[in-house]
């Protein structure tokens, strides 16, 4: 099956089994392929959120890391779109065991969002639109100047 | 039983219509793979029929790819799952299941048991286990989408659209 031009971020744990359990728990994610080798070990996995994939591995080469491997540091943070209830969806989480960093917030942009951090240190933005805000409204909340491309 | 492989598909339909399209319209949806195929003079034509799966030979031959152990009609469908090269000690198992998820079916074919298939043996084309499993998965991928575009014509009411 070949993949449509598109981007997906793979995801590192030091236990993606359990990553996969608990992304399924908190975020509703499905594990959409999943290979398993001699030793039940996670070859590859990946999992769909809507028409969007993350792909889940283990530390499989010294560039590799679990943020639960190195203090806590991480150089990604992924962001969920979701259409559904952003603070339903943050007590799912919470309910799973995530560290919620901040709560639901409405942004000045208009879109509803929370952070929080996986069972091993991975930060997380989920977010939803809750308002169409024009271009001279946000400049007017936020005090920036936006500039935006015209497509 | 481990080496697994698992693959899971949405499928806008409901769960009954979607185990039928899997099984009474498998020689549609079917898409034969050369590197696995079940006998030296496959593909033939796929059928469900007296409570084994079988592929219908182009020599008029049948042979059995396996026995249906499991059929709860949109729920589970479970099938054993051999090749002519296979010895009587190697068998490899599939487990379908059909799950509501709202108006959809997430259905997900769990393909397991390969570790009863030696590395050496000729089914594996001398693929790392890994890659042997990744190939075989991607293919089951395939599957699972052309069962997706048959599900979705049929629940659409376009039964006979796809047929060749």
């Amino acid at each position: 099956m070949s993949n449509p031009a598109g981007l997906i971020s793979a995801v590192t744990y030091c236990d993606p089994k359990a990553a996969l359990a608990w992304l399924e728990a908190a975020f509703g994610f499905d594990l959409m392929f999943l290979i398993e080798g001699e030793d039940a070990s996670v070859a590859h996995a990946e999992m769909s959120h809507g028409a969007s994939r993350v792909m889940i591995g283990g530390e499989w080469s010294p560039a590799h890391a679990s943020p639960a491997s190195i203090g806590g540091k991480t150089t990604q943070t992924i962001h969920i779109y979701i259409e559904d209830d952003v603070d339903a969806h943050c007590q799912k989480a919470a309910a799973a065991g995530a560290e919620i960093v901040e709560p639901p917030t409405t942004q000045f942009y208009g879109a509803r969002t929370y952070r929080c951090r996986d069972l091993e240190g991975h930060l997380w933005t989920v977010s939803a639109n809750v308002e169409t805000v024009s271009i001279e409204e946000m400049e007017k909340r936020s005090g920036l100047k936006i500039a935006v491309a015209k497509t | 039983m481990s080496s697994r492989i698992l693959v899971s598909l949405r499928i806008a339909a409901p769960p009954e219509v979607v185990f039928d399209a899997f099984v009474d319209d498998i020689a549609v949806w079917w898409r034969p793979n050369g590197l696995f195929a079940f006998t030296p003079r496959s593909p033939g034509v796929m059928a469900f029929e007296g409570g084994r799966l079988v592929e219908r030979l182009p020599n008029g031959k049948v042979f059995e790819v396996g026995v249906v152990s499991v059929w709860e009609r949109g729920a589970r469908l479970v099938f054993g799952w051999r090749q002519a090269a296979f010895t009587p000690d190697m068998n490899t198992e599939v487990e379908v299941r059909f799950e509501p998820v709202g108006e959809q079916t997430r259905v997900t074919v769990e393909h397991r048991g390969w570790d009863s298939v030696p590395a050496p043996h000729v089914a594996r084309h001398g693929f790392p286990n890994t890659v042997f499993l990744a190939r075989h998965g991607e293919w089951w991928r395939n599957l699972l989408a052309g069962l997706a575009a048959r599900a979705n014509s049929v629940h659409l009411g376009a039964g006979d659209e796809g047929q060749s």
